[in-house]
């Protein structure tokens, strides 16, 4: 460099570095304690677990973009995640910092106000880890707590990151992802403990929910979905295969809610393995298809309600609980791929009832105990193809999550309208193999739909109707919105007592995560990620499929942030 | 344990005393030992779905959370070299798994025959 420029380089040197100093200053990564997740349904401007509060609700206070203003939200920023597949994920934000991990073990640390990287972490994959999961290598999200923010990956680790720098605090295995033990989960911190379950059902495997220290990572309890020898239920696993609650699956890679007041986890099981062939395992199958209560300080099952006694249709009753207070009763609301949503009392786990989100004719009803009654007709089996069973294994309400406002009672389910035939096959138990049990699947080409059901009765207040099934996640707000988008990438806002549709946004590709809303300064914001993948065979499979159009349907991965425009 | 000796048996019967095929000059490309062997075509399809590819591409390779197999984009596009070499060495940073560890070169041809089988079908119906 000549020398007359160097004091001339300097000064512009001094200054970038100031203003370096200064951006960098804005960026507080705020501790985030026990006392603020116990009260995130209150903290109106940030988002820091999954559901946004304890309780799972996906709803937001914020008001300053409602039903009067949407129409004028438009993107401020978006971020590439640099990485295509299953971006099933929710991101956090907390004080003006996003967290958002990404498909293929990502997550990435983002000024939420600019949309600037801060920081990004990759935690390398085995090339072989895709054989072992069923369902693509996506990530549902992470959890915050104190100065780390912690996510698991599709080979089962699950690491805690210092939230200022992205560097690893602790770094765990849980299991031998080589046998199809795996994670797609988002944890939750509670009292301390960071809870996650494991994935893994299509194959055989015995499966678990999980607490670990959240400082360092050490196992505090584990909780097998499945009861072993001597405990409650162990007997509900037939007579005719001595091995079948080893190999019997019981997934639980949904986040679960948590009751201080009556300080229990609550958090859903999924479908036996194998899924479809239940010759050998003939038995209610305990705990699949159930969602359990459990104490956080050891995680020993309180009780439990069952959805599915014996499925033999994969209606993997994983999905997410949603804790309300309706009309002074402590209940449950969870929506099931089986086709119906469900109240449930939570001091307890008795059935208050169950209604239907979608046509539904594997079951005629419920028993006064609330155990479903059983169509035979439609009982999937290795013998005879069974036609037209409703709904296909995806729901009813997949595992997508769905949101309760409390402002208007009602909870906003992400559904469709998709039946299947299906046989059933013979199973063949090698471990790290799949084990379906199924030898044909035919799903019936139908539509998606968003619907409105009354939290206290169960009524359906309001349907909208698209081509394909909402596929994202779905977030209300204060303001009378809700928002939720479709595997053909589009982000609609709805008036939250009518359904009218008031706003959309093409993202750019599928969409398979769930939006927030988050503010700062001031200024509300609602961000959503974008990126299509995770299990689509229900939609093309053998060239047909329940949404047949959706055939070759483009890859991404984005978060795409919007505001009100106001210039 | 009977089971998995099963599948073993099965796995090594359907390798036909694999290390023996002829698939082209040392370091020259690779050429299809059984192009269009009903046999190999057979083994193939036993494979597609012991192995489980049909957990992906689905139960006729015609597209599940997998790609489609059997369209004019896919039939088109790779050789039967490409093909062969996604099977044995996967794709990394996707789902498609290296499956070198599972599967001899010998039953990896069967599968790209049993690949292309169906794609021909399926242009004979028009499809």
């Amino acid at each position: 460099m000549h020398a007359r420029f160097v004091p001339l380089f300097r000064s512009l040197l001094f200054a970038v570095s100031i203003f370096s100093v200064s951006a960098q200053a804005e960026i507080v990564h705020t501790p985030v304690t026990d006392a603020m997740l116990l009260d995130a349904a209150k903290s109106a401007d940030n988002w820091i677990m999954v559901g946004r509060d304890y309780a799972g609700t996906r709803f937001s206070p914020l008001t300053k973009i409602n039903t009067g203003n949407v129409k004028k939200l438009v993107p401020v920023w978006s971020f590439s995640f640099g990485t295509l597949d299953a971006q099933n994920t929710t991101p956090l934000i907390v004080d003006g910092v996003m967290y958002v991990t990404a498909a293929h073990a990502k997550i990435f640390a983002v000024d939420a106000k600019t949309g600037t990287q801060l920081w990004q972490y990759s935690h390398p994959l085995p090339d072989e880890v895709g054989k072992f999961m069923c369902c693509d290598l996506g990530n549902r999200g992470a959890a915050l707590y104190k100065d780390k923010v912690i996510f698991a990956t599709p080979d089962s680790h699950v690491i805690a990151l210092d939230r200022a720098t992205g560097k690893e605090s602790w770094k765990v295995s849980l299991a031998d992802w080589k046998k199809a033990y795996t994670m797609t989960v988002a944890p939750i911190v509670v009292k301390g403990k960071v809870i996650v379950g494991m994935s893994g059902a299509e194959y055989p495997t015995r499966l678990w929910i999980e607490a670990l220290d959240a400082e360092t990572g050490t196992q505090a309890w584990r909780t097998y979905t499945i009861p072993g020898p001597g405990e409650p239920g162990f007997d509900t696993w037939g007579i005719t295969d001595a091995d079948a609650w080893k190999f019997g699956g019981g997934s639980a890679w949904i986040t679960g809610s948590y009751d201080a007041e009556l300080d229990t986890i609550y958090w859903g099981v999924g479908n036996p393995n194998p899924d479809w062939d239940g010759s050998n395992r003939k038995g209610d199958n305990l705990y699949t298809n159930a969602t359990l209560a459990l104490n956080p300080d050891t995680g020993v099952i309180k009780f439990y309600y069952q959805y599915t006694p014996w499925d033999v249709w994969d209606y993997d009753g994983n999905n997410e609980p949603i804790l309300a207070d309706v009309n002074g009763k402590k209940v449950w609301l969870h929506g099931d791929r089986n086709g119906f949503l469900y109240k449930i009392d939570r001091t307890n786990g008795k059935f208050v009832w169950g209604k239907e989100i979608s046509k539904v004719n594997w079951a005629t009803g419920f028993t006064p105990e609330g155990r479903p009654i059983v169509n035979p007709e439609k009982v999937v089996n290795n013998e005879k193809k069974v036609m037209d069973v409703c709904p296909a294994s995806e729901g009813g309400k997949w595992w997508n999550p769905m949101s309760y406002s409390p402002a208007t009672k009602m909870v906003y389910v992400p559904s469709r309208e998709i039946c299947a035939h299906l046989k059933g096959g013979a199973s063949e138990r090698v471990e790290g193999k799949y084990n379906l049990g199924l030898e044909e699947a035919e799903w019936i080409k139908g539509y998606g739909q968003l619907v409105a059901m009354d939290a206290e009765t169960g009524e359906k207040k309001w349907t909208v109707k698209a081509p394909s099934p909402f596929t994202s996640g779905v977030l209300t707000t204060a303001g009378g919105l809700v928002f939720a988008g479709t595997p053909e990438g589009i982000f609609f806002a709805y008036d939250a007592k009518t359904g009218k549709e008031l706003w959309s946004y093409q993202t750019g590709s599928g969409m398979v995560g769930s939006p927030v809303a988050f503010a700062i300064e001031g200024k509300q914001y609602i961000a959503v990620p974008s990126g299509w993948g995770g299990w689509t065979g229900w939609a093309t499979w053998g060239g047909k499929g329940g949404a047949p159009h959706l055939k070759d349907n483009r890859k991404g991965g984005y978060v795409t942030v919007f505001a009100l425009f106001d210039k | 344990m009977k089971r998995i000796l099963f599948a073993l048996f099965c796995l090594i019967a359907l390798s036909g005393g694999a290390g023996n095929v002829d698939t082209g000059p040392a370091g020259g490309p690779l050429v299809d030992p059984f192009p269009g062997d009903p046999q190999a075509i057979e083994n193939g399809a036993k494979l597609f779905k012991r192995v489980s590819c049909h957990g992906c591409h689905g139960g006729n390779a015609r597209g599940g959370t997998g790609p489609d197999l059997t369209d004019d984009e896919w039939l088109r596009a790779p050789g039967d070299e490409m093909i062969f070499n996604v099977i044995k060495n996967g794709r990394p940073g996707t789902m498609m798994s290296p499956f070198r560890d599972d599967l001899t070169d010998e039953q990896i041809w069967y599968l790209v025959n049993y690949i292309r089988d169906l794609g021909r079908k399926r242009k004979a119906e028009g499809g």
